[in-house]
């Protein structure tokens, strides 16, 4: 009982640092909160907190922009995106890391690389293709790069898979199942961890992309992230920073949220994907 | 005996064939995906930086290489190719130790780490957005909490988001996200072999020297794929320098001060302020050209190096 409470206590310089760290790291999601919820005829006053708690600012800050509507959009892009890039992952993954194919190293080169390949870089030619085809202001941009999947995730699938033993398949061919088959009743099942962590990153990464819905979608009918950043100015375009603070806050609070849910299979995830 | 190797030959090819099939056409999702999304754009992207198109006529004059010639020898570009690789020089080693000092705490068993994890990796999974906005209204002249924090000390309240300080600001933003790698690197660090760490400590090695012959070689090739990973992600940063702007009215990239406009905001300009789309196209060739060549170089500096480190044939040898 000693040795445990001993060890726990082993590193008082180290916990101290770690609460220095954490503390400044916090300190802005304190004062967001403290922001949101201060009236406006206090925001130059010279005080840590307002006098009045102005609970007013939220419903204010939901109907300065269309925030509940763009709030379903943002969902919606991101559930689809992410759903859509989860499965073809790994089933990508699943072809890298168990069946054999003429040219498979070198498009695994090809996959690597792409890791590499700049997105923002890509976005704006993707955007001048797209406007040819008319799919400017359509949801159809997302739906074709989640079915494409995403490099980073085909390659932590590719991982995970490839540490299976081959006697997985064999068992599965022996009674009959196809490739298919065998992939969606014995290998996704076991996946699920690391479908966790594919499926957060994603959605995070579509629910703060500001880009491309600023490019791809309309402005009265894009994303929150695009409508946040241009939301909160009143008519002489002076920025409104209280319900600004109040906006971004219940923004971030979904991928907080999903964050602190998922935490452990997201670790899980990564571990598993023996990342050596 | 002919006919039966002929015959066993040819349902191997088969199975071969059927095989082959099986995996194009499991990674076909991806293998259209990439050709329709990442190389055709990028195609046409090149295409158009040798036209003078302003991204409405339907016209696309040919201009050869006078795009890349005006990219090359406008000091814009110089200007703002310095100022990224500023923010990079500065931003990625400071994520890439930041967050391998605080996992290699974390590792310990020190009490209510797995608070400071989540704490320390939020900022992190903060949308680059939100990061932005929060410190716009953290660094705001009038009511932000940076210049009340001043105010008690008698200094009069500061601009944070135009002239020199926009960059102090911008780099802030960036470097919130510091703990950016721990859970990558907490992960990295469970596969370091525990019967080495205890070999190393009977042989009476330093917290120190234990870390440089065992852990750092154990992780060097995941430091290595978050230094690149970094390292393109903070050469592309422009959402932040874009935001943080005093006005922050959509695709007006005038308000951005000249000591935050990187590359993306320069390239971002010319698309979307100015409607140059071929010279814009030609900046975007010419950056995936210096990124290419930034990433070469760091993975073979850093490539040279995990191999010295991992490789235990090479060590006895050097002995």
């Amino acid at each position: 009982m000693t040795a445990r409470a001993s060890r726990r206590e082993h590193h008082p310089v180290k916990f101290t640092l770690l609460l220095v760290v954490s503390i400044a790291l916090f300190l802005p999601f304190a004062a967001l909160a403290i922001k949101g919820l201060t009236p406006g005829s206090e925001l130059a006053n010279n005080s840590w907190f307002p006098t009045n708690w102005r609970w007013q600012n939220i419903p204010d800050a939901l109907n300065q922009i269309p925030y509940v509507r763009f709030a379903a959009i943002s969902t919606f892009i991101a559930v689809v995106y992410s759903g859509l890039t989860m499965i073809s992952s790994a089933l990508v993954g699943y072809g890298f890391a168990r069946l054999r194919g003429p040219g498979k190293r070198a498009l695994f080169a090809v996959l690597i690389a792409m890791m590499i390949v700049p997105q923002i870089v890509t976005l704006i030619p993707t955007y001048l293709l797209f406007s040819q085809f008319g799919l400017i202001g359509t949801y159809w941009p997302w739906v074709l790069w989640g079915t494409a999947g995403a490099p980073y995730a085909i390659f932590l699938y590719r991982q995970f898979y490839a540490s299976f033993p081959k006697e997985l398949e064999e068992a599965a061919r022996l009674d009959g199942a196809g490739r298919l088959r065998t992939f969606f009743s014995i290998f996704i099942p076991l996946s699920r961890p690391l479908m966790v962590t594919s499926f957060v990153i994603s959605f995070n990464a579509t629910w703060g992309d500001y880009v491309a819905p600023t490019l791809f979608l309309n402005a009265d009918n894009t994303t929150l992230a695009a409508g946040i950043a241009t939301g909160y100015y009143n008519s002489h375009g002076i920025l409104l920073p209280n319900l600004l603070a109040a906006g971004s806050f219940i923004y971030i609070l979904p991928v907080v949220v999903l964050f602190l849910f998922a935490q452990r299979s997201y670790v899980r995830g990564f571990v598993s994907s023996g990342i050596k | 005996m002919t006919t039966l190797t002929g015959i066993r030959r040819r349902s191997i090819r088969r199975a071969r064939q059927r095989d082959g099939l099986a995996f194009y056409g499991f990674i076909s999702p991806w293998l259209l995906g990439t050709a329709i999304l990442t190389v055709f754009p990028l195609g046409y992207a090149l295409y158009v930086s040798f036209t003078a198109w302003d991204g409405i006529s339907p016209y696309k004059p040919w201009v050869g290489l006078a795009n890349y010639a005006e990219v090359l020898t406008s000091p814009d570009t110089w200007s703002a190719l310095s100022k990224t690789l500023l923010v990079v020089v500065i931003v990625v080693p400071a994520t890439i130790i930041g967050s391998l000092v605080l996992a290699i705490w974390l590792n310990e068993k020190v009490r209510g780490r797995v608070v400071f994890r989540t704490i320390i990796f939020l900022p992190a999974i903060v949308p680059a957005v939100a990061a932005a906005l929060i410190w716009k209204v953290i660094f705001d002249k009038d009511s932000g909490s940076v210049n009340r924090i001043l105010a008690t000390f008698g200094i009069h309240p500061v601009s944070w988001v135009t002239g020199d300080n926009a960059f102090i600001t911008l780099l802030v933003v960036m470097l919130w996200g510091i703990g950016a790698g721990i859970i990558i690197y907490l992960a990295a660090l469970q596969t370091v072999d525990v019967e080495q760490l205890e070999a190393a400590k009977v042989d009476g090695a330093g917290p120190l020297t234990t870390f440089r012959h065992v852990t750092l070689p154990a992780i060097s090739p995941i430091l290595l794929f978050q230094t690149v990973l970094t390292l393109i992600t903070t050469l592309q940063v422009f959402i932040p320098a874009l935001l943080l702007a005093p006005v922050g009215v959509t695709q007006t990239v005038s308000s951005v001060p000249v000591a935050n406009r990187l590359y993306m905001v320069d390239v971002w300009s010319q698309f979307f302020q100015y409607s140059r789309y071929g010279y814009g196209s030609a900046m975007i060739i010419v950056f995936v050209i210096v990124i290419l060549i930034l990433t070469a170089v760091v993975f073979r500096v850093g490539g040279r190096s995990v191999y010295y480190a991992v490789d235990p044939d090479q060590r006895e040898d050097r002995r």
